[in-house]
């Protein structure tokens, strides 16, 4: 370990790639032991992997977005009481009991992160990103969040207000960002495809199909 | 770590996926299905130094294996020789299948339903506590003898601070508190910025 600590030290970011082969190894070995002892069940651990993988996750958060910008009524439920508005989409689960839906507009953009450990809002985004568990973004962004942003590729002008969301304690925040220009005709199940899991952490705006924000 | 400099790059990648390797799902699906309760606690035991070293689902790992070997269900010799002990009882499972279809959409209920009168009101000035806790927290460090503004109440939950340390929960109004990014960082602030965040009742006094 002598060595890889060194590597580790200078890049946080990437230690997932680093230590490939022994987590896999010792994970593999706890889950053995916890089946061998009828601690769990192999079944129901495959139906968990399956549901994380694929049923949680961003484009859940998509169509609720895609509901407030064509739905007004639904957009002020949300901001209202979130939880139980992602709820009318049937998604709930960990770290979902206070949901807060906070709206980006022209003059105010808000930003999320969480400086004590990784809490994201699961129900709507699933399982967060890597950079999003960063040391370095959860250091910085509470202090110098323009450049922050800046450095991700969002640069905001001195006239918008930024607003960091450090979401440590029970409630969860999600950013509602604003509708891009050019989508007044488009129809709600073409929005959520233009939404992105950075534009609801707050760290990237929603492109125009006209510029090509169609992936 | 909130506000410290010089811990490395964002290695910020666009629409990147939660997991990278087959492993970490499925270390976080063994400790879903281990039903532990708050891992939290056990997380930020390890050391600061092995922490910033871990990747997030180490930690995850690191911390299931530290809380199963404590409520002594598994032991240490076990885990080290991925056999179990020959004269321990096997265990029934904590999580069936069908528990687990449902299982991650339960929204777990922290809001605790007691009256309790306010200490604090939307619009009161508060400061942050300068207290050093040895316990886990929730109370960064950045927010210590700071002046906010309180926004919001959010309910009742218990301290956190408390658990695992006491049996007694401590249950109290949690607040949203506003900043602005003058107070919390000086001359160094963004421009124009804020932060918010939620505090329990015993992080912060009158100001």
């Amino acid at each position: 370990m002598g060595t890889k600590l060194s590597q580790h030290n200078h890049d946080n970011a990437q230690d997932y790639t680093d230590v490939p082969s022994d987590p896999a190894l010792r994970v593999k070995a706890l889950e053995s032991l916890l089946i061998e002892k009828g601690l769990v069940d192999p079944v129901a651990l495959d139906v968990l992997v399956d549901t994380f993988e694929n049923r949680v996750g961003p484009r859940n958060g998509a169509q609720v977005v895609a509901r407030a910008w064509v739905d007004s009524a639904y957009k002020q439920r949300l901001l209202d009481d979130g939880t139980s508005a992602i709820a009318e989409f049937g998604y709930s689960g960990g770290q979902g009991e206070k949901l807060t839906v906070v709206e980006n507009t022209p003059s105010v953009h808000n930003v999320l992160v969480c400086t004590l450990c990784s809490c994201y809002p699961w129900p709507v985004l699933g399982l967060p990103p890597t950079w999003y568990k960063s040391a370095a973004y959860r250091s910085r962004t509470v202090i110098d969040p323009r450049g922050v942003l800046s450095e991700l590729g969002l640069d905001l002008p001195n006239d918008v207000e930024v607003r960091v969301w450090d979401s440590n304690a029970t409630s969860r925040y999600f950013v509602l960002p604003e509708r891009p220009k050019g989508t007044e005709s488009t129809s709600e199940a073409d929005l959520a495809t233009l939404v992105t899991r950075d534009t609801m952490i707050g760290v990237a705006k929603v492109a125009s199909p006209s510029l090509g924000g169609v992936s | 770590m909130g506000g410290m400099h010089g811990l490395g790059e964002i290695g910020y990648r666009e629409n990147e996926p939660g997991f990278h390797e087959p492993w970490e799902l499925r270390a976080y699906a063994l400790v879903q299905a281990m039903g532990t309760g708050g891992l939290r606690s056990h997380i930020e035991r390890i050391s600061a130094a092995d922490y910033l070293r871990m990747g997030y689902y180490e930690r995850w790992f690191t911390a299931l294996v530290s809380r199963t070997i404590e409520t002594g269900v598994i032991t240490l010799s076990e885990v080290e020789s991925g056999r179990a002990d020959p004269t321990s009882v096997k265990a029934t499972t904590a999580l069936t299948p069908a528990d687990a279809r449902e299982l991650p959409f339960r929204t777990p209920q922290a809001e605790q339903d007691i009256e309790l009168t306010p200490q604090f009101h939307v619009g009161d000035r508060v400061r942050g506590r300068n207290i050093h806790p040895t316990t886990y927290t929730r109370m960064p460090r950045y927010t210590r003898s700071k002046m906010g503004v309180v926004e919001r109440d959010r309910g009742v939950f218990n301290l956190p601070d408390s658990e695992g340390v006491s049996a007694d929960p401590k249950p109290q109004h949690v607040y949203l508190i506003r900043y602005t990014a003058d107070e919390l960082w000086g001359y160094e602030a963004s421009t124009n910025s804020s932060l918010y965040i939620d505090m329990w009742e015993d992080y912060l006094e009158p100001a």
